[in-house]
C-alpha cells in the first residue's frame, strides 16, 4: 500500500465547508469547554494544590516528629509525652471582638500571654527540672509545629469545601495564596534544626548588636525575659535593651522600656531589628529610618509608640534587610558579617541625633536563640 | 523539581582572639553560643565567639 500519496485536503474535508466529521470536529470542543471548562481547570488546579497539600501534611508530620524525638531525647519525661504534645498542637487562639476597637491591644496582650503562659505551664509539666533555655527551645518548636499543623489543616479545608462543592471560583484564592504560605512553611520547617541547636537565626542580629555592647557591663533583669545594661558613651547615657539570650525569646521590649521611662528621661530610642526585604532588595543590606522597628503581633509595637509619644521621644531605626526563610533559619553569613556595620551606625546615630548629657535606650529587637550578652 | 539541587547548609563558628587577633573558623559545635570564650590555640589569650553563621551549598 501507497502511504505517500494521501490527501490530506480530501481526507479531512477542509475543501468542503459541509463535511460533517470537520464539523464535529470544530463544534465539539467548543461545547466541552463551554459547558465543562470550569471542572477541567478544577481538575487540572486540584492536581497542583494536591501537591502543595501534601508537602504541608509532611512537613506537619515531621515538626511533630522533631518535636516529640526532641523532648524524649533531652527532657526525658516520666510519662509518655505523646498525648500531651497532641493537645497542644491542636491548642487554638481566640482573638478578642474588635467591632469596638478601644481597649483590643490590652485585650489582645493578655489573650497572647495567657497562651504563653499555659503553655510554658504545661511544657513544665511534661519535665518538671526543665531549665529556662530547655524550656524556650521547646516553647519555639512547639509553636512551630502548631503552626504548621494550622496552616495544613486551614488549606486542606479550604481545598476539600472547593472540590466538594465543585466550585472553580472557590480554588481560585487558594492557588493564588499557596506559592506565599508554602514559602512561610518550608521557612518554618527548616528553621527547626537552628533552634533545636540553639543557633543564632536571621532575625537575632538585633539582640546580637547590642548583645555585643552589653559585653562586660553589669546587666539587670527589667522585664519578663529582657536585661537591660547602662554604660556610658561621648558623655552620653546608654540604656541598652535585649532578649535574654541564649535562650530562644523575644523578652518583652515594650515593659522594659516603661520601666526605664518611669525613672529615666530619655532623648531618644533606636530601634535595631530583622527587616522583610522586598524581591529585588539585596540581603543583609542595612537601612535607616524612623518608627518602632519591631514586628509580632503589634501590642509591643503600640506600647512603645505610645511612650515615645507621652514622653515626646523620638524613636530611630536601623533594619538589616532579610527574606521570610533568612529571619527564622541559622543565621547566613552576610547577615553575621553586617553586625560590627550596624554596631557602628548605633554610634554614629547616637551622636547625629543626640547632645553631650542626654540618655539614649537601644533595643535589640528580635529572637535571641544562641546570643548571651 | 526533576532539576533542582538539594542544598545543604552546614553551621560554623568564627572565634576571634582577644590577644594574637587570630581568626579561627571551625564546625559549629554543640553548646557553641555568641560571645561565649575559651583558650586561644596558638597564645596564652583569650578567644570569644565572634559569629555563627551557616552556608548552604548545592550538591
Amino acid at each position: 500500500m501507497n502511504f505517500t500519496n494521501i490527501d490530506f485536503d480530501q481526507l479531512l474535508g477542509m475543501s468542503d465547508d459541509t463535511n460533517p466529521l470537520m464539523m464535529l470536529i470544530w463544534i465539539l470542543p467548543i461545547f466541552l469547554f463551554v459547558f465543562y471548562g470550569q471542572r477541567i481547570q478544577l481538575f487540572v488546579t486540584s492536581g497542583e494544590i494536591k501537591k502543595g497539600i501534601n508537602k504541608l501534611d509532611g512537613f506537619r508530620e515531621e515538626s511533630r516528629n522533631e518535636l516529640i524525638d526532641y523532648i524524649k531525647k533531652n527532657l526525658k519525661p516520666d510519662d509518655d509525652p505523646v498525648k500531651k504534645i497532641n493537645r497542644f498542637l491542636d491548642y487554638f487562639t481566640i482573638m478578642p471582638v474588635d467591632m469596638d476597637p478601644n481597649g483590643i491591644v490590652d485585650k489582645v496582650r493578655h489573650t497572647v500571654r495567657s497562651r504563653e503562659d499555659y503553655t510554658r505551664e504545661h511544657i513544665q509539666s511534661i519535665s518538671p527540672e526543665i531549665s529556662d533555655l530547655e524550656l524556650s527551645k521547646v516553647q519555639t518548636l512547639l509553636e512551630i509545629a502548631s503552626s504548621l499543623q494550622m496552616i495544613y489543616k486551614i488549606i486542606n479545608h479550604m481545598f476539600l469545601t472547593a472540590k466538594k462543592q465543585n466550585n472553580y471560583p472557590l480554588i481560585l484564592p487558594l492557588q493564588m495564596i499557596l506559592p506565599f504560605i508554602m514559602e512561610q512553611a518550608e521557612a518554618m520547617k527548616e528553621a527547626i534544626p537552628a533552634f533545636k541547636a540553639g543557633q543564632p537565626v536571621g532575625d537575632g542580629i538585633g539582640p546580637m548588636v547590642v548583645g555585643k555592647m552589653m559585653l562586660d557591663i553589669d546587666k539587670e533583669t527589667v522585664a519578663f525575659q529582657t536585661v537591660l545594661a547602662k554604660t556610658k558613651f561621648d558623655n552620653r547615657t546608654l540604656f541598652l535593651l535585649k532578649a535574654e539570650g541564649p535562650s530562644s525569646t523575644v523578652g518583652r521590649p515594650a515593659d522594659a522600656l516603661e520601666t526605664i521611662v518611669s525613672n529615666n528621661k530619655l532623648d531618644a530610642i533606636i530601634m535595631i531589628d530583622a527587616a522583610l526585604k522586598m524581591e529585588g532588595e539585596d540581603s543583609a543590606s542595612v537601612a535607616q529610618g524612623f518608627g518602632a522597628a519591631i514586628g509580632g503581633i503589634g501590642t509591643d509595637r503600640f506600647q512603645i509608640e505610645a511612650i515615645a509619644t507621652n514622653n515626646k521621644i523620638p524613636i530611630f531605626s536601623i533594619v538589616v534587610k532579610q527574606s521570610i526563610k533568612e529571619a527564622i533559619v541559622l543565621m547566613t553569613k552576610e547577615i553575621a558579617d553586617q553586625a560590627d556595620e550596624v554596631c557602628s551606625q548605633v554610634y554614629e546615630m547616637i551622636r547625629e541625633n543626640t547632645q553631650e548629657g542626654q540618655s539614649v535606650a537601644i533595643i535589640g529587637v528580635g529572637n535571641t536563640a544562641g546570643v548571651p550578652q | 523539581m526533576i532539576f533542582s539541587k538539594k542544598k545543604i547548609t552546614t553551621a560554623y563558628t568564627v572565634e576571634k582572639c582577644k590577644k594574637c587577633g587570630m581568626l579561627r573558623k571551625r564546625k559549629f559545635a554543640e553548646g557553641d553560643v555568641l560571645f561565649s570564650e575559651s583558650k586561644c590555640t596558638s597564645c596564652d589569650g583569650i578567644t570569644s565567639i565572634e559569629k555563627i553563621f551557616g552556608e548552604t551549598i548545592e550538591q
